[in-house]
């Protein structure tokens, strides 16, 4: 797996996985080496590592021995007692970085936590290389020693190693979605925690697995966006949940990951987003929250979705359906917001244009939005709404500056 | 203890040879049949529980728990080589106590709330759970084990009785690692207002389920105990006699989750003696031609054939223990080997055992607590397109994915489907 090698030269070797070659179709075929009764390549590598090193001893704590329940009340939260995990590691921030040194090219040092890395390949179908130095444009796989759950590991891109990128950006998003995709696993899931403002561009990509459906999964939804035929793109609301929430279904990738990374991209000072990525990276859930601005933001992607954590078992016993509840309402978007946002969201989904049958590139035809975007703009009783101002100068820039190129 | 009438004739040092005599022999009462492991892991276990030998005169107390002076403020000491009808005192019940002298008797188990008495004469109310520990192959009787689990005062059982059960809880962490109980004079006192009350009616006090739950799960930890140690020297205990054990069937949700594994498996439940399979994949029936009905229930050997190698067993064997002893292999081992399809045809084998830990919302009363221990397959002689793993990547993949899915929870909490 993971070792020094004798010359200095080489450096760490993992696994490294290559994605099957894309061949332009928006529908990825999953190559399902299931077809044979064989089980998920992607998915049993991760397994099998993730297992070795908690084996080892690297991982703070056994997660699988720490209690689980399901609280009593019609939303069936789930709650964890774990007194070792907090949600947010930005006081292990710089160690986290740290750490990362020794995968710099020609390091001698071993990383445990490299679990195996991830990269784009040649080849029709996916495969494993046993011992490869980590790749310049891909992902490295990072367990996760405080991990909220089985498998808990870090997405961090490549080329984050030797320079500091923005993570969020939609290559790192098409990545992690399209993970989700090749695991084919429903109890795998990736999500995205928005830390505060200084930090959220640098926080990774996260995934773990979870065998039961999340209450939000669980949750009913109604739909607010039918882009069936047009941008093959389902927008719906959480309904009844404490949280307001909106949730993206497509079983096209690259148009679900273009309007997600979109909407979850608009930098605003009262808002922070969590996502959730579900379904084998056919539903995203995206979570806003009301950022707290001395905290930042106050619930993970994991609790958004249902699932906390308690440090102790006083909390762990008397946790209620009605705390949590009012907890999430708590940070959830006023009803304003939320119809500004919603509308937003649907108007980005409606503006993709799919070129079909022969094409794979989706974009977004700006001169149709501006236009389509001041008829909105008329429409909506709100003439200034603030999201819709950023997205305005947001795509106003980016026009501008493909007029100019 | 015994002869404490002659006690004043003897000189002090026969008197001290004689008690370390008794002490020893006590001992041997668990030592010859278990390792000498056993009591470190008896006294790892919380809870107040007693193991008797019926087979030496006077069927007197052998082992005691750490949890036991909490509860009733005797030192362990004191109790070793006395019947435990030492607790029973005024007011307990007659009928009780016959009723326990006769499931005694007849060697089975008896669950009744009973009075009994601390070292200080305050009276107070525990559910006695008593249970036969049979030799698995001639079934005669090895030990009783009795465990006590205060019952609580209903009128209270609020506040007052969780405040109670929470210290009390708090006195048993301490317990395990303190000599001396300081706060089991404060748990005491808890108990004894909380009694007063209660003797005002001469009713028994109804256990609640929880109790009657710990009870239980206090019974099998220490059942597993004592298998765990038996069988490094060769012995099998059970708590019923061979014929009467079924197996658990496991969830829905548990068996659905593990249906989308696809390497070939066997769980086996680590909670029964000789470990029964209780789950095995479709690729399992299809590699060895066992169907279901054949093979739920069995034990793994089915599969030993003439030419499987005795260091199979043994590297099984070490695999379960070292897990066990909480010291954290370096290596994992995967052992080939050759067994036995059900028709008689033989395969190579590549074996990997593991153990799965359960962490349900029970109440988990033994730190390393194995649901089940996975036995991951491969048959060697095929042909399979690894695409760059190797097997043991392949099998390791298999046992993570079997985490994962007992880490789910199901509607009642629990991995197994209530017992019939």
């Amino acid at each position: 797996m993971v070792s020094a090698s004798a010359t200095k030269v080489e450096g760490v070797k993992t696994h490294l996985y290559y994605f099957g070659a894309e061949h332009g179709n928006d529908n990825l075929k999953n190559f399902a080496y299931s077809e044979q009764g064989d089980p998920n390549l992607l998915d049993t590598i991760l397994l099998s590592q993730w297992d070795n090193f908690a084996w080892k001893g690297h991982l703070d704590y056994d997660v699988t021995a720490c209690q689980l329940k399901v609280i009593e009340g019609g939303k069936k939260f789930v709650c964890q007692l774990n007194n070792k995990w907090n949600s947010f590691f930005l006081k292990e921030y710089d160690k986290f970085f740290e750490s990362f040194g020794c995968l710099k090219p020609n390091s001698m040092k071993c990383y445990e936590g490299l679990l195996l890395c991830i990269a784009q390949g040649e080849k029709d179908r996916p495969e494993v290389a046993p011992s490869s130095p980590p790749p310049k444009d891909g992902l490295l796989v990072i367990a996760n020693a405080h991990p909220v759950e089985y498998g808990h590991i870090f997405l961090v891109p490549s080329a984050m190693i030797n320079q500091v990128s923005c993570y969020r950006d939609k290559r790192m998003f098409q990545l992690a979605t399209k993970i989700a995709f090749e695991v084919n696993n429903a109890a795998f899931r990736v999500f995205f925690d928005s830390g505060t403002s200084v930090v959220s561009d640098h926080m990774p990509f996260q995934a773990c697995y979870f065998a039961n459906p999340l209450p939000v999964e669980s949750t009913s939804t109604f739909m607010v966006y039918d882009g069936k035929g047009r941008s093959d793109i389902i927008v719906s609301e959480t309904v009844d949940y404490p949280l307001k929430a909106l949730v993206f279904t497509s079983n096209n990738l690259q148009a679900l990951v273009t309007v997600v990374s979109e909407i979850s991209s608009l930098h605003d000072n009262t808002t922070a987003y969590s996502l959730l990525i579900t379904n084998n990276g056919t539903k995203i859930f995206l979570f806003p929250q009301v950022k707290n601005l001395a905290t930042g933001c106050s619930l993970s992607a994991w609790e958004c979705g249902g699932y906390f954590v308690y440090h102790t078992k006083f909390d762990f016993d008397s946790a209620s359906e009605t705390a949590i509840s009012s907890r999430m309402s708590s940070i959830s978007l006023h009803d304003s917001a939320f119809e500004d946002l919603k509308h937003l969201c649907c108007t980005i989904a409606d503006d993709l244009v799919i070129h079909c049958l022969n094409h794979s590139r989706i974009f977004f035809d700006d001169n149709f939005f501006l236009s389509t975007m001041k008829q909105k703009d008329r429409a909506m009783r709100k003439p200034h709404s603030p999201l819709m101002n950023l997205l305005g100068a947001k795509r106003s820039a980016m026009s501008s500056r493909n007029n100019s190129a | 203890m015994a002869s404490s009438g002659a006690a004043e004739a003897d000189p002090p040092g026969e008197r001290e040879r004689e008690q370390e005599q008794e002490r020893r022999r006590l001992a041997a009462s668990l030592t010859a049949r278990y390792s000498d492991w056993v009591l470190e892991a008896l006294d790892e276990l919380p809870g107040s529980f007693l193991l008797t030998d019926p087979a030496l005169a006077g069927h007197p107390i052998v082992y005691a728990s750490r949890g036991l002076t909490a509860l009733t403020g005797y030192a362990r000491r004191d109790v070793l080589g006395r019947n435990a009808r030492l607790f029973q005192g005024a007011a307990t019940a007659r009928a009780a106590v016959a009723g326990v002298r006769e499931a005694v008797r007849a060697h089975r188990t008896h669950q009744v709330p009973i009075l009994n008495y601390r070292r200080d004469g305050s009276p107070h109310w525990v559910l006695l759970h008593l249970a036969p520990v049979f030799h698995a192959r001639d079934g005669s009787v090895l030990h009783f084990l009795a465990v006590q689990v205060p019952i609580a005062d209903a009128k209270r059982r609020g506040g007052a009785a969780a405040a109670g059960a929470v210290l009390l809880a708090a006195c048993r962490e301490e317990a395990r690692v303190e000599e001396d109980f300081p706060c089991a004079a404060h748990a005491g006192k808890a108990f004894v207002d909380m009694d007063k009350r209660g003797l005002e009616a001469e009713e028994p006090r109804v256990p609640s389920d929880s109790e009657k739950e710990m009870a239980i799960n206090t019974a099998d930890s220490i059942v597993s105990a004592l298998n765990r140690y038996s069988k490094l020297t060769g012995l099998v205990v059970s708590r019923k006699r061979c014929d009467s054990v079924g197996i658990p069937a496991l969830s829905s949700s548990l068996n659905l989750s593990l249906g989308r594994i696809k390497q070939s498996f066997v769980l086996t439940y680590s909670c029964l003696p000789d470990m029964p399979i209780i789950y095995a994949s479709e690729a399992f029936i299809s590699l060895t031609g066992y169907s279901r009905e054949d093979i739920l229930g069995r034990n793994c050997r089915v599969l030993n054939g003439p030419d499987t190698s005795l260091e199979v067993l043994e590297e099984v064997r070490t695999g379960f223990y070292s897990f066990f002893s909480l010291s954290k292999e370096p290596d994992r081992s995967f052992v080939a080997s050759t067994f036995i399809r059900k028709d008689g045809s033989s395969f190579h084998d590549l074996l990997h055992v593991s153990p799965i830990r359960d962490a349900s919302g029970k109440v988990r009363l033994h730190l390393s607590q194995v649901a089940f221990h996975i036995w991951v397959h491969l048959d060697m002689g095929a042909k399979h397109d690894f695409n760059g793993l190797t097997p043991e990547v392949w099998q390791l993949g298999a046992v993570a994915a079997v985490r994962v899915a007992v880490r789910g929870l199901s509607a009642s909490g629990s991995l197994l489907r209530p017992s019939q």
